[in-house]
């Protein structure tokens, strides 16, 4: 063991000698981990339903982006987009 | 198996059917054992209440895991649980502090000095004073060698409890015992370069 081992535990052992601090719990620790420990578990239904709501908040967030993308280079134009896709019919509704 | 285990796993089996008087006696029976932890081995800008309830929660969701036949005592499982949740607290810490020899105060500084040049006996100094040097020191070294040399040094616990307690096998633990000390020793000298009032 070389000098500065040793010198190292000198240190370790007089930090060893630290008072230990007060060591029960917080004031309303307790109870706060008990009440989460026996809360009651969601159902299947209700984690289902958690589950698919995620899944299309995150789908609609997705969308959102795609339709943001999009019309961001076409922000500054002075029309606005007009529908990609053009038929008769959709001609008749713009005629109109 | 003493008294007081009897006790606690009555209570964890109270617990598990959902007693909250059970829940409640466990984690007053338990709180000394887990922030002694969690004070040994708290990341520098973590709370210690936090990680402690972070422990606790993880304890209450995988009480179920917890074999009473299996040959590990409660309180062996505990400890481990909450060593294992401050390592996850240490490794998603992004940035350790930055360590200055013109930040340590007189008395902390006094005890690098000994440990760096010649003066042979120690500092006489507050305990606390040593012991906050080195979680300084530590708090430099990667969360795996803090927590080797945490236990080690500072909890004196032997080789074979620390592999209990981090799953690690016996000589995993001393090699990183060994290079983790080389690196403070390593920060030490580099620490002692960069003084700017070279004090030593």
């Amino acid at each position: 063991m070389n000098d500065f081992d040793t010198k190292w535990h000198a240190c370790a052992a007089r930090a060893r000698q630290t008072l230990r601090r007060d060591e029960e719990s917080p004031f309303g620790f307790t109870t706060r981990i008990a009440a989460r420990a026996t809360k009651p578990g969601a159902t299947p239904v209700e984690f289902t339903w958690d589950r698919v709501l995620a899944r299309l908040l995150a789908g609609a967030v997705a969308v959102l982006i795609v339709c943001g993308a999009m019309e961001l280079p076409h922000f500054r134009d002075a029309q606005p987009l007009k529908p990609g896709i053009e038929n008769t019919v959709a001609q008749l509704v713009w005629s109109l | 198996m003493t008294a007081t285990d009897g006790d606690l796993l009555r209570q964890v089996e109270r617990a598990r059917q959902g007693d909250p008087e059970a829940s409640r006696s466990l984690v007053d029976a338990l709180y000394p054992q887990v922030i002694r932890i969690v004070r040994s081995h708290l990341p520098v800008r973590a709370a210690e209440e936090d990680l402690a309830q972070e422990i606790f929660v993880k304890l209450f969701s995988r009480l179920d895991q917890y074999q009473v036949r299996s040959a590990v005592p409660f309180e062996h499982w505990v400890s481990r649980l909450a060593v294992r949740t401050c390592l996850d607290a240490l490794r998603a810490e992004r940035r350790r502090p930055e360590l200055r020899w013109s930040d340590l105060p007189e008395e902390q500084s006094a005890w690098l000095e000994f440990m760096l040049a010649d003066p042979a006996a120690p500092p006489d100094t507050a305990p606390a004073s040593a012991r906050e040097l080195l979680e300084k020191l530590l708090s430099q070294l990667p969360p795996d060698d803090r927590l080797v040399i945490s236990l080690l040094d500072l909890e004196e616990k032997s080789v074979k409890e620390i592999a209990q307690l981090t799953g690690w096998n016996i000589p995993l633990i001393k090699v990183r015992a060994f290079r983790a000390r080389r690196k403070l020793r390593k920060l030490a000298e580099t620490f002692k370069k960069e003084n700017p009032h070279e004090r030593l």
